[in-house]
C-alpha cells in the first residue's frame, strides 16, 4: 500500500514534468509556474466540486480549458522576451497566483478546500490502491499526447526555437503561434495534473502549488533530461521516491528523511549538470533506438553505397528536383529598388538598386563593411528596411517578415551556417521541407493519419538533399558535431529542401578546405543549371569568378560598380579598394 | 485634505507618512537585494538564484556565533559576511564557471544548478542546526517618534549604509581601475578579454563584492526579524525583480531608486490591501511591467502571423512534390 502510494504521486508529478518538458525540453522556455498552472486546474475542479457540487470529471475539464487559456494569455508577453525575462515573468505569474488563492475567502485561505468528493471513474478512488490503474491509463495518454506533439512536425519546429529561432523562421517556419499554442497545451496538461494532486489528497492548498513544487518540477525535467519524455518520468521516480527510499530502505526518521532527501536531491542535480548536462537520458535516446541497434549485426553485410554519384546521375537527380526550366532570355526574378538602412548615424545599405535575373549566379563582392550581409538582411526581412522596395517575381514583399519572404520562395543562408547543432542533420533539413502535414496542432489532434501519411515524404525530400551534398551517410549525426566545411553543406542541403526558386548564400566556401569549395561550386553550379536563381556573398574572388554569371561591385553601401568578374579586375581603382594600397 | 483621505479610503495622514518612512525603509534593503543581483546578472550574466542561500547563511552564521559564544554583534557579522563571500565564490568558481565553459547558453544550467543550492542548502542548515527560529540580537535599539512617525536607531542605521554601499558601488565602478575592468566585462566580454582583462578573476570579484552588499541586508532582515533556513528566499525575489525592472546593467544609484520606489509602493498598498497580498503588488507591477513593454509586440508580430496571406506568386511551393 505504501509503496503504491509513492506509484500513484510519481506518476502523477510524472505528469507535470512531461508538460514542462514540452515546453522547457523542446520549446527551450524556461517556466517555473507550472506549479501555478497546476493550482488553476486544481482549485477550479476542486472548487465546483466541494461548493457547487459539480461533477468531477467535468470539473477537471474546465480546469484544463481555463489553464491552457491562461497560458496562452501568459505566453503573449513571453512571445518577444529573452529567457531569462521569461523566468521572470512566470515567477511573477506564479507569486500572483498563489497570493489569489491564498487570500480568496471561498478558496478557503491558508487552509484551502478540504470538503472534496472523491473522483469516481467506475468506482470512487479512495485508496492508493483504486488511483494505480486511472493514473497508469492517464499518464500513458499524457505520454502518448506529448511524444506525438514532440516528435512531429510541430515538436521539430519547437526544438528549432529552441535552438536557433531565427534560423527557423529563415526556412519559411512561423514561430510566434507555435509558441503560443506550447504554452496552452503544456499548461492545460499541468491543469490536469493539479486536478489529479488535489483529488488524490482530498485537499486543496496553497502548501501544494507553491514555488518550490514549480523548482522540483524544473529538476525533474533538467536532471531526467530535456527533450526526452522518459527522462521526465525518470526523474519524478527519483525526486518523488528519494523520501520514502530515505525513510523505509535507510530507516531515518520521517522528517529527517524528508529533509536528507531534498539535500540529496539539490545535491544530484549540481553533480548530474556538471557531469551529464543533457540529463540522465539523452534528448535523442530512445528505448526503440537500442532495439534497433540490437538487431542490426543481423543485416550488418549490406553493400556500402557507391561513392559518388556519376555526373550524369547527380544532373538527372537535380532535374527532377527542381524540374527543368532552362531559359535563353533571363528575367528579373528579383528587382531592389532604392532600397536603405542606417545603423545610428551609419547609412550602411544607401539606396541600393539592383536586379536578381532568374536561372543566373550573381555575385555580390565588395570590401569588408561594404554591406553585403545587410543586403541579404533587408532582401529577407531579417531587418526591417528604412526606404525602398523588394520585389519578388512582381510581388511587392517588402516589410513581409522573414517566414512569409520564404515561403514565397526566397531563403537565405548564413555566414555562420546557423544549423540546430542538437538535431540530427536529417532533422536540420526536414526543418526546411515546406507544407508538412502536422506543422499545425490541428493537424495533429484532428487528422493524425494524414500527419502519419505525410511523414515518410518529408523524409524522402530529406533525405534527397542530404544526398544530393553528399551527406547522407551522416543523417542520423548531430548537426553540432560535424566540421564546419560539412555544416556549410548541411546549411545548403537545408536551403534546398525549403524548394525556394531563390537563394541567397552568404559566404558558401568561407573557412572551408579546398576540396569541399570544388564540391560546393559543382553544387552551385548545377542548381543554376536547372533554373535557380543564385546570389552570393563570398569574399574569395576565384570562387565568385568560377560561378557568377554577373558581378555587382559594393563599396560603402553602393553599387559602384557591376560586369563580369574580367570587367572589375580591369579596373585599378576597384582592385585598390578591394584589396587596399598596394 | 481630510476629505481626500475619507474618499481614498485612509483614516490619516499619519498613516500615509508611516506607510511611506517603513517603505523607505524596507526599500532600502530591496535596494542593497537589488543592486547585487544587477551586478552579477549585468556583468557575469549568472542567475544566481543561490544568492538565497548565501543571504540565510550570512545571518545564520553571525547569529549561531553571538548566540553561542561571548562575540560581540559586530565582529560576528564580519564573520557572518566574509563566510558568505567564500561560499559564493566557491559556488561561481566550482560550479557556475565549469557549467558555462565552452558553451554558448549558459541560463538555464546555471540557473536549476543553483536551485539545487539552494535547496540543498536549505535542507542541510535545518539538519544541521534544526528548524528553530533564531535571533541576531546585540544591535543597541532605539525608538524615534517624528510627528507620530515611528522608526528605530536600526533602521536609521540601515538606510545610511544603503546609502554609503549605493555611493561607494558607484565609485568604485567609475573611478578605479578595477571597476573600468568591471564595465569593460559587463559591456563586451569578448573585448575585455582580447585587451587582457582577466574575466574569470573578474567575475569571482565580482561575486565577492555582489555577495558582500546582499550580506549586509541579511544581517539587518536578521536583526529586524528573525533568522529561519529559508529567510532567503523571499528577498532574492524582490532582488530579481528590483534589478530587472531597473535594468542589470544600469548604474548602482538607479537600481537604489528602483528598490526604494518598490518598498514605498508596496507599504503604500498595505493602506487598502492586507500584508499578506503585498507581494501581489509587487508582482503584479512586475507582470504589468513585463506585459506593458513586450506584449504588444508580441501580438503584433501574432496578428502578422495570423493574418491570411494571399496566395500568389509562389510557383517556387507547388514544385518538387511530381
Amino acid at each position: 500500500m505504501y509503496w503504491v502510494d509513492v506509484l500513484d504521486q510519481v506518476l502523477i508529478f510524472g505528469i507535470l514534468a512531461m508538460s514542462l518538458n514540452l515546453l522547457l525540453g523542446y520549446a527551450g522556455q524556461v517556466s517555473v509556474a507550472t506549479a501555478a498552472f497546476a493550482a488553476i486546474g486544481g482549485y477550479l475542479s476542486g472548487y465546483l466540486a466541494s461548493k457547487h457540487g459539480f461533477p468531477t470529471g467535468w470539473g477537471i475539464v474546465l480546469g484544463i480549458l481555463a489553464g491552457s487559456l491562461i497560458g496562452m494569455l501568459v505566453s503573449l508577453p513571453a512571445l518577444l522576451l529573452s529567457n531569462e525575462f521569461v523566468i521572470l515573468l512566470t515567477l511573477s505569474v506564479q507569486t500572483i497566483i498563489l497570493v489569489i488563492v491564498t487570500s480568496v475567502a471561498a478558496l478557503g485561505g491558508e487552509l484551502g478546500l478540504v470538503d472534496l468528493p472523491s473522483l469516481h471513474v467506475t468506482k470512487d478512488l479512495v485508496r492508493p490502491t483504486d488511483w494505480l490503474v486511472p493514473l497508469i491509463v492517464l499518464t500513458a495518454v499524457v505520454y502518448g499526447i506529448c511524444a506525438w506533439i514532440g516528435e512531429s512536425p510541430f515538436g521539430r519546429i519547437l526544438r528549432g526555437i529552441r535552438e536557433d529561432q531565427l534560423a527557423t523562421q529563415s526556412l519559411g517556419k512561423d514561430v510566434w503561434l507555435k509558441k503560443v499554442v506550447v504554452f496552452g497545451v503544456t499548461s492545460g496538461i499541468a491543469a490536469l495534473g493539479g486536478s489529479l494532486i488535489v483529488f488524490y489528497n482530498g485537499i486543496a492548498s496553497p502548501g501544494l502549488f507553491d514555488f518550490n513544487v514549480s523548482i522540483l518540477i524544473v529538476a525533474m525535467v533538467v536532471l531526467g533530461g530535456r527533450g526526452n519524455l522518459l527522462g521526465s518520468l525518470l526523474g519524478a521516480a527519483i525526486v518523488t521516491a528519494a523520501g520514502p527510499f530515505f525513510e523505509k530502505v535507510i530507516k531515518l526518521s520521517p522528517e529527517k528523511a524528508s529533509l536528507a532527501r531534498l539535500l540529496a536531491f539539490g545535491l544530484l542535480l549540481i553533480v548530474v549538470l556538471l557531469l551529464r548536462p543533457q540529463g540522465l537520458l539523452d534528448e535523442n535516446w530512445r528505448p526503440m533506438k537500442l532495439v534497433r541497434r540490437l538487431r542490426r549485426p543481423a543485416r550488418a553485410t549490406e553493400e556500402p553505397a557507391s561513392e559518388e554519384a556519376s555526373a550524369e546521375e547527380f544532373a538527372g537527380e537535380v532535374a527532377t528536383l527542381y524540374g527543368v526550366r532552362h531559359r535563353e532570355e533571363a528575367q528579373a526574378l528579383v528587382s531592389v529598388k532604392n532600397v536603405s538602412k542606417s545603423f545610428g548615424g551609419i547609412r550602411a545599405v544607401d539606396g541600393l538598386s539592383f536586379d536578381l535575373l532568374e536561372g543566373r549566379i550573381t555575385g555580390l563582392i565588395g570590401p569588408n563593411g561594404a554591406g553585403k550581409t545587410t543586403v541579404f538582411n533587408l532582401l529577407t526581412g531579417t531587418l526591417p528596411l528604412d526606404a525602398g522596395t523588394v520585389l519578388l517575381r512582381g510581388q511587392d514583399i517588402t516589410g513581409w517578415p522573414i517566414d512569409r519572404v520564404a515561403r514565397h520562395g526566397m531563403v537565405r543562408s548564413f555566414q555562420d551556417v546557423r544549423l540546430f547543432p542538437r538535431l540530427s542533420l536529417l532533422d536540420n533539413v526536414k526543418m526546411a521541407v515546406p507544407g508538412q502535414r502536422g506543422e499545425k496542432l490541428t493537424d495533429l489532434l484532428f487528422t493524425p493519419w494524414r500527419v502519419f501519411r505525410d511523414a515518410p515524404r518529408t523524409e524522402r525530400l530529406a533525405r534527397r538533399q542530404l544526398e544530393f551534398v553528399g551527406l547522407s551517410e551522416k543523417a542520423e549525426v548531430l548537426a553540432g558535431d560535424l566540421p564546419f566545411g560539412e555544416q556549410k553543406l548541411v546549411a545548403l542541403a537545408r536551403i534546398l529542401a525549403s524548394e525556394a526558386e531563390v537563394l541567397l548564400l552568404d559566404e558558401p566556401a568561407s573557412g572551408i578546405d579546398a576540396a569541399w569549395v570544388d564540391r560546393m561550386i559543382d553544387i552551385i553550379t548545377r542548381l543554376r543549371d536547372h533554373g535557380l536563381t543564385v546570389c552570393i556573398v563570398e569574399h574569395n574572388l576565384q570562387v565568385v569568378e568560377r560561378m557568377a554569371d554577373h558581378i555587382y561591385f559594393m563599396e560603402a553601401g553602393r553599387i559602384s560598380a557591376d560586369g563580369t568578374m574580367q570587367d572589375l579586375v580591369e579596373d585599378e581603382r576597384l582592385v585598390e579598394v578591394y584589396f587596399g594600397q598596394p | 485634505m481630510t476629505l481626500i483621505a475619507t474618499f481614498l479610503g485612509i483614516d490619516s495622514f499619519r498613516e500615509v507618512s508611516q506607510a511611506i518612512v517603513t517603505g523607505v525603509i524596507n526599500g532600502a534593503a530591496y535596494a542593497l537585494l537589488g543592486i547585487s543581483f544587477a551586478l552579477i546578472l549585468g556583468v557575469t550574466t549568472r542567475f544566481h538564484f543561490a544568492a538565497a542561500f548565501t543571504y540565510t547563511m550570512c545571518a545564520y552564521i553571525a547569529a549561531l556565533i553571538v548566540n553561542g559564544t561571548g562575540i560581540p554583534l559586530l565582529p560576528a557579522a564580519v564573520i557572518g559576511v566574509v563566510c558568505s563571500i567564500v561560499i559564493a565564490v566557491a559556488i561561481e568558481g566550482t560550479v557556475y564557471q565549469p557549467l558555462a565553459r565552452g558553451r554558448s547558453e549558459s541560463l538555464l544550467p546555471v540557473f536549476v544548478a543553483s536551485l539545487g543550492i539552494v535547496i540543498a542548502g536549505e535542507n542541510l542548515i535545518r539538519l544541521i542546526w534544526g528548524n528553530n527560529t533564531r535571533v541576531l540580537g546585540g544591535f543597541p535599539q532605539h525608538t524615534y517618534s517624528v510627528g507620530n512617525v515611528n522608526f528605530t536607531s536600526l533602521d536609521i542605521t540601515l538606510v545610511a549604509i544603503t546609502v554609503a554601499i549605493t555611493v561607494s558601488l558607484t565609485l568604485l565602478l567609475d573611478r578605479t581601475v578595477l571597476g573600468q575592468q568591471i564595465r569593460a566585462v559587463r559591456g563586451n566580454r569578448e573585448m575585455a578579454l582580447a585587451v587582457g582583462v582577466n574575466v574569470r578573476r573578474i567575475y569571482l570579484l565580482v561575486f565577492a563584492i555582489a555577495t558582500l552588499i546582499a550580506g549586509v541586508a541579511a544581517l539587518f532582515d536578521g536583526m529586524k526579524f528573525a533568522v529561519t533556513p529559508d529567510m532567503g528566499n523571499q528577498p532574492i525575489f524582490y532582488g530579481f525583480v528590483v534589478a530587472f525592472v531597473a535594468g542589470v546593467t544600469r548604474s548602482p544609484v538607479r537600481v537604489a531608486l528602483v528598490g526604494v520606489l518598490i518598498g514605498v509602493v508596496e507599504r503604500l498598498s498595505t493602506l487598502w490591501l492586507s500584508e499578506s497580498t503585498s507581494a501581489l503588488t509587487v508582482f503584479g507591477l512586475l507582470f504589468l511591467f513585463l506585459t506593458m513593454t513586450s506584449a504588444p509586440a508580441g501580438i503584433r508580430q501574432l496578428s502578422g502571423a495570423l493574418s491570411r496571406e494571399p496566395r500568389v506568386g509562389a510557383p517556387g511551393r507547388a514544385r518538387g512534390h511530381a
